[in-house]
């Protein structure tokens, strides 16, 4: 096994198109929050960078860049009704089985087994490729969780697609 | 944002297809699962994979002691070819023009 250098290539394929070189935040710890609850007891929800919606709500911009809107997804949605639109991951499987990047059915069915308490009823998708990192960390991130805290959200699975 | 998540009391756990950007950003908990972009949380349809990979998921975040744990997960895309791999790089298709 050879993990794929994704931000070797990045780099190289940005500079080959003649931008300067990208500086990839790389940070030198990480957060901690301790995990005390028991997961039979917590109610999870779930974070896609996926440009995932409802059909009924505002598309994304598949080419967005810093595009600093959610969209929430219902805990019980149909998964017949969620679009995927974002232009830098290969989603042909997604939108064949939205679980590949969205797990929303097999949390359903964790739910159902007892192995997590609840799905919260809310998840959350996003577009990535945020390149403004003040604006993420000041005003895009602490909005997500006042909305995770409204929800009494006890942990949260983040999934980048 | 979920770095930003775990720093605001709330315990996050991470399933990532890139290694090398989980440990650029080093969220507080995460798994590695050696797919192809776009199928971090599994293969179209094989239920029992996606199950089994939320759970290590969430193993881990009941288990790990460490900021910036990383469990690499065991799953191959496709038993014993990594062809997939090269095919990644040469398509880069994850950086279309900007």
């Amino acid at each position: 096994m050879c993990p794929v250098k994704y931000i070797e290539l990045t780099m190289a394929k940005y500079l080959a198109q003649g931008f300067p070189a990208y500086q990839w935040t790389v940070n030198e710890t990480a957060p901690w929050t301790p995990f005390t609850k028991r997961l039979e007891e917590c109610r999870v929800a779930l974070l896609s960078s996926g440009g995932i919606s409802l059909r009924s709500q505002p598309p994304f911009n598949p080419g967005g860049r810093d595009d600093f809107s959610f969209r929430e997804i219902p805990r019980d949605v149909d998964v017949k009704e969620l679009v995927i639109n974002h232009n830098y991951y290969d989603h042909t499987d997604a939108e064949r089985d939205i679980n590949c990047v969205f797990p929303i059915e097999r949390l359903r069915d964790l739910e159902k087994e007892g192995y997590i308490g609840e799905l919260a009823p809310f998840s959350y998708t996003f577009m990535g490729r945020i390149f403004r990192r003040g604006a993420l960390q000041q005003e895009m991130a602490p909005d997500l969780v006042r909305r995770l805290k409204a929800n009494k959200v006890d942990a949260l699975l983040g999934v980048p697609a | 944002m979920v770095r930003v998540v775990g720093q605001a009391g709330i315990p996050t756990i991470y399933t990532g297809s890139a290694r090398d950007i989980i440990e650029a950003v080093k969220p507080s908990r995460a798994v590695f699962v050696n797919f192809p972009l776009g199928h971090e949380t599994g293969k179209p349809f094989d239920k029992p994979l996606q199950i089994a990979i939320l759970k290590a998921a969430f193993e881990t975040l009941k288990s790990a002691k460490l900021p910036g744990t990383i469990v690499d997960l065991p799953y191959q895309w496709r038993d014993g070819d990594d062809s997939w791999e090269k095919d990644a790089l040469k398509r880069g298709e994850w950086v279309k023009s900007v």
